[in-house]
């Protein structure tokens, strides 16, 4: 996800930004008092981004992260932008994109949030001691809550930047999953099959129901067989599903047959009083594409047994 | 209002395409329409191609499904072909199951199930 996308899904405009910066105490005064400290800043950028470093790679776990000298260099770059970004006494939306593309790119690369909020203290700390040391104590103090808010502002928009790249990361994988839960399979001319695998929650068996009515008028089908064999539980909504998709393929002008009927589902059903009339039900999917072709006027027979050998020799050679 | 919707005749069969929304109004003549049409002349099979509407609701519906019904009570059988995938699934959700009617995917399917309906009954 690219930083504006992650500005859209946090829905961070004016509002919600007025709104964090309230929560966080983040006042104009504290942005004046930071733009005030740009001297220190300028002074003290390299210092601080060095040290901060020093500490990174002395780690064994943050090292990893840094394999060669030029991405070293390249961080260090980006860091000292990012630490005079403080004292720029700004904090509106250009400000919050600019720190999702730093969230961004740390979830990019695979930054855990506990090495990234660990690193955070380690710099503040740092920070401190450049205050402490810089300014008189009560001075010191308060550029250090200004900084405190501000940065704490800033992780906040970090967390969120990890939690909604997770989030969009497990969208995507209930797509892929929906999209490979219908598979509808032609089996023969006008003949088709949807073998029905797993958990079937109301989600997917709108899915199943769509997929089935798109795909039967596309290939003309004249009937579909829905297979069940590999459903784990077909409790009432299931069932219900059924009879649904069964009468609407019936609307289309086509028939549903049911198969994989096992004795414990045949129970279920009716012991739940499901009205399955209407449909064909079987309980092997080999008879099922036996009755579909029976459906379309067309029947299976077997070759005499001399010319079945002759063939296949032919056919598969 | 009356004749908006054409209603064909061959031989023995009418057919009827519907391509405009049926409104209210429309759906009633409509319905007054194919009732005339199989009382003047001997009729024994109807079929309704709705595939140029891409949405139906329960009075267009019960229209259409009485239609059929009152068509069989004069001896004339209904057949609707070419309901859309996302008409069907609305009806269907709606509870709107359209029993006791004839359907097929498209008019050549409409006609050749007509065919096998009406040598069945002879």
């Amino acid at each position: 996800m690219s930083h504006s996308k992650y500005m859209k899904t946090l829905k961070l405009d004016e509002a919600e930004l007025r709104s964090r910066r309230a929560f966080f105490a983040l006042s104009d005064e504290d942005l004046a008092r930071l733009a005030s400290l740009r001297s220190f800043a300028d002074t003290h950028t390299e210092a601080i981004v060095d040290a901060f470093y020093e500490l990174l790679l002395a780690h064994p776990d943050t090292r990893r992260f840094f394999p060669d000298e030029s991405t070293v260099r390249r961080v260090k770059r980006a860091q000292r932008e990012y630490f005079l970004g403080l004292f720029q006494g700004r904090c509106d939306l250009a400000y919050v994109e600019d720190r999702l593309r730093v969230g961004a790119a740390h979830e990019r690369i695979g930054l855990a949030p506990r090495w990234y909020l660990g690193a955070y203290l380690r710099y503040l700390q740092i920070m401190q001691d450049r205050l402490f040391a810089e300014f008189p104590a009560a001075e010191a103090r308060a550029a250090f809550a200004s900084i405190q808010r501000l940065v704490w502002f800033d992780v906040s928009l970090a967390v969120d930047t990890y939690i909604a790249a997770n989030l969009d990361a497990v969208g995507r994988h209930q797509a892929a999953i929906r999209e490979l839960s219908t598979p509808v399979i032609r089996v023969h001319d006008r003949v088709l099959l949807l073998p029905l695998v797993g958990a079937i929650d109301s989600v997917r068996a709108q899915q199943v129901m769509d997929t089935v009515l798109l795909r039967v008028v596309e290939e003309k089908a004249k009937c579909i067989i829905i297979d069940i064999a590999g459903v784990a539980v077909v409790d009432t909504k299931v069932a219900d599903n059924l009879v649904k998709t069964t009468a609407s393929v019936r609307l289309l002008g086509a028939q549903t047959i049911l198969t994989g009927i096992s004795a414990q589902v045949a129970r279920t059903m009716v012991q739940l009083g499901v009205d399955i009339s209407a449909m064909h039900t079987l309980s092997s999917l080999a008879e099922g594409i036996e009755l579909s072709l029976d459906l379309l006027g067309k029947t299976i027979i077997s070759k005499p047994r001399g010319r079945a050998n002759s063939a296949r020799r032919g056919g598969d050679l | 209002m009356r004749g908006s919707i054409p209603i064909l005749r061959m031989g023995e069969t009418l057919l009827a395409t519907v391509h405009v929304d049926l409104h209210d109004a429309v759906a009633e003549a409509f319905q007054t329409d194919v009732l005339t049409a199989v009382e003047k002349r001997r009729t024994n099979g109807l079929v309704i191609d709705i595939s140029g509407l891409d949405m139906v609701d329960t009075y267009v519906a019960r229209i259409l499904a009485q239609t059929g019904q009152m068509a069989k009570l004069m001896g004339t059988t209904t057949v609707l072909v070419g309901m859309r995938p996302e008409v069907s699934a609305t009806l269907v959700r709606m509870g709107y199951m359209m029993e006791g009617v004839y359907t097929a995917l498209d008019l050549d399917e409409g006609l050749a199930l007509l065919k096998r309906l009406c040598k069945r009954r002879r």
